[in-house]
C-alpha cells in the first residue's frame, strides 16, 4: 500500500530512532507501583517525568470516590452532555471549581488539551486577534487554528514586545484575546503576569492565563501564579488541567464573564465529546478538596524542587529557570540528549526528553517533573544517576 | 516601500537562515521547499522580518507564504503598502 507522503517527516524521525535503537517516544510503564514508581523493562524505576505534582494518583480518598461513583453509576457517560445530559456531578465540579477560585462560573471539558481549544475557538474566530507568548503549549496554537483567528505571536514573556504588537492593532486591540500560561512546561518558567495584566487594562483586553501547571503547585491555596502575583481578579478567564496536580484526566475554564452562561454551546470541543466518567469526576472533586488544603505537600514539592535543582546544579548541569516543579537540564543536541536520556532510564529514572521544535531556542532538554511525594532519598538518586552520566554536560 | 524594494530587504534578512544552500535567492525561491528553512528558522525569520519593518506577522496568514515574493506581498499588506 502507498505510504502517506505527508507522514514522511515522521517516518524519518521513526527511522532515525530505529537506527540508534531508542525510541523515547513509546516508553511503556510495565506497572505502576506507586505515584513515583514504575516497573520499566522489568526494572524498578523512579518516575521524574510524569507531572504527578502533588502526588494525588494513589490518594487513598480520591481512589475510594472513584470506586464508589464507578460502582453507582457505572463505567462511562456514552456521549456528550449536550446530547447525552450531564450527570449532576458534572455540574458539582464545575461550581467547586468556581468557588475555589472565586470566579462566577467554570466550564468542564474532558481533557486539558480540549479545554484549551474549546475556549479559544468560542471566545475569537475569523477577522478577531489572539496574542499568543510564542513559547505556547501545542493546545493553544491548535486552538487558534481551529477558531481561524488572526493569530500574533509576541517574544516569550515579553509584556514590552506583545505592548508594541497591541499598539499595532489601533482599535482593534481593545477586542483582542491575550493568552499566556503561568508556568511553561518545557523549561519551568514563570510568566512575568503582573506585567501582562498591565498590558491587558491599558488596552482593554482580554486575558486568559493557563494554569496548567502552576494551579496546586503555586500559591498558598494552590490557585497557581495569579494568586501568587494577587492578580486572579484581574485574569478574565483561567484555564487548567486535572490531569496534573489533581491526579486525573480533563481540563476546565472560570471566569466571571457574562459569557460563561454560553460558551459551553459555542465550543465544539465541548459539544462534540464524550463527557467525562462518573468515577473521573468523583476522584477530581476529592481531589481538588485537598488539593485546597494540602499546604504541606506544596511545601513538600517545593522543598524537592529545591533539592533536586541544587543537586543538578552542583554536578554542573545548565537549568532552565529557578526551581519550581519542572526541572529542565539543557543538553543542546538531539543525539546527546537521546543518549543520556537512555542511559538515566537504565539507571532506574524516568525523565521526559523533549527535543525541537517543542522546545524554545533549538535546545534538547531533559525535562524533569518533581512530585510532592517523591522522598529526598528517591530526588539524590535522580542526581546520582545525572552524575553518572560520562557525556558532555553542555 | 514598493515591492522590488521589500523583495530585495528580505533577501538580505533570508540569507543568513539559509546558509550552505548554493541557491541564488530571487522573488520565486521556495523559502523552505529551497533553501530548507524548517518551522524554527521561519519562526526565527519571521521576527527577523517583524523587527526590520515593523509589523506583526500573524501566523495563520504563513499558511500561504510558498516564495521569497509571496512573503514580499505579505509584508506590504501588513505595512499597508500595495504599491
Amino acid at each position: 500500500m502507498k505510504e502517506n507522503p505527508r507522514l514522511k517527516a515522521v517516518r524519518a524521525v521513526r527511522a532515525e530512532l530505529a537506527a540508534v535503537g531508542i525510541d523515547p517516544f513509546g516508553v511503556q510503564i510495565d506497572q505502576i507501583v506507586s505515584p513515583t514508581e514504575g516497573i520499566i523493562d522489568g526494572r524498578p524505576t523512579i518516575l521524574a517525568g510524569t507531572n504527578n505534582y502533588l502526588g494525588m494518583t494513589f490518594d487513598a480518598d480520591c481512589i475510594a470516590s472513584a470506586r464508589e461513583a464507578l460502582e453507582s453509576s457505572g463505567t462511562g457517560t456514552t456521549g456528550s452532555r449536550m446530547a447525552n445530559g450531564s450527570y449532576a456531578s458534572h455540574r458539582e465540579l464545575e461550581l467547586d471549581l468556581a468557588r475555589f477560585y472565586g470566579k462566577r462560573d467554570a466550564i468542564v471539558f474532558s481533557t486539558g488539551y480540549q479545554a484549551n481549544l474549546g475556549m479559544i475557538s468560542a471566545l475569537v474566530g475569523p477577522g478577531d486577534t489572539v496574542m499568543i507568548d510564542a513559547d505556547s503549549h501545542a493546545s493553544i496554537y491548535d486552538g487558534c487554528t481551529l477558531a481561524g483567528a488572526t493569530t500574533i505571536r509576541f517574544r516569550h514573556n515579553d509584556a514590552d514586545d506583545l505592548a508594541k504588537r497591541m499598539r499595532r492593532l489601533g482599535d482593534e486591540a481593545a477586542n483582542a484575546l491575550i493568552i499566556v500560561e503561568g508556568v511553561y512546561s518545557m523549561l519551568g518558567d514563570r510568566a512575568p503576569l503582573r506585567e501582562f495584566v498591565r498590558v491587558k487594562k491599558e488596552f482593554g483586553a482580554t486575558l486568559l492565563v493557563d494554569e496548567a501547571h502552576s494551579m496546586g503547585v503555586l500559591g498558598e491555596k494552590g490557585q497557581g501564579l495569579a494568586e501568587v502575583d494577587g492578580v486572579l481578579d484581574e485574569v478574565d478567564y483561567v484555564v487548567g488541567t486535572f490531569s496534573k496536580s489533581l491526579g486525573n484526566t480533563g481540563g476546565f475554564c472560570v471566569g466571571d464573564s457574562a459569557d460563561m452562561d454560553v460558551l459551553r454551546y459555542a465550543s465544539r470541543p465541548y459539544v462534540f465529546t464524550a463527557s467525562l466518567a462518573p468515577a473521573t469526576i468523583a476522584a477530581t472533586r476529592t481531589a481538588l478538596r485537598k488539593l485546597e488544603a494540602a499546604t504541606d505537600l506544596r511545601q513538600r514539592l517545593q522543598a524537592n524542587a529545591e533539592r533536586l535543582h541544587a543537586g543538578l546544579a552542583a554536578l554542573g548541569f545548565r537549568l532552565g529557570a529557578a526551581p519550581n516543579a519542572v526541572v529542565a537540564v539543557l543538553v543542546g543536541e538531539k543525539l546527546e540528549a537521546l543518549k543520556f536520556w537512555d542511559h538515566l532510564l537504565k539507571s532506574g529514572v524516568y525523565v521526559n526528553l523533549m527535543v525541537p521544535p517543542a522546545t524554545p531556542g533549538n535546545e534538547s532538554l531533559l525535562r524533569c517533573s518533581v512530585s510532592a511525594a517523591h522522598t529526598f532519598e528517591q530526588i539524590d538518586a535522580i542526581c546520582a544517576a545525572f552524575g553518572s552520566w560520562n557525556g558532555v554536560k553542555a | 516601500m514598493n515591492h522590488q524594494a521589500v523583495v530585495e530587504k528580505l533577501i538580505e534578512l533570508v540569507t543568513p537562515f539559509a546558509e550552505g544552500r548554493p541557491v541564488a535567492i530571487t522573488e520565486s525561491t521556495g523559502i523552505t521547499s529551497e533553501l530548507g528553512l524548517d518551522s524554527l528558522k521561519v519562526m526565527d525569520l519571521v521576527v527577523a522580518v517583524e523587527d526590520e519593518f515593523d509589523i506583526s506577522v500573524p501566523i495563520n496568514a504563513l499558511a500561504e507564504v510558498r516564495t521569497v515574493g509571496d512573503f514580499a506581498a505579505l509584508i506590504q499588506k501588513s505595512t499597508g503598502d500595495n504599491a
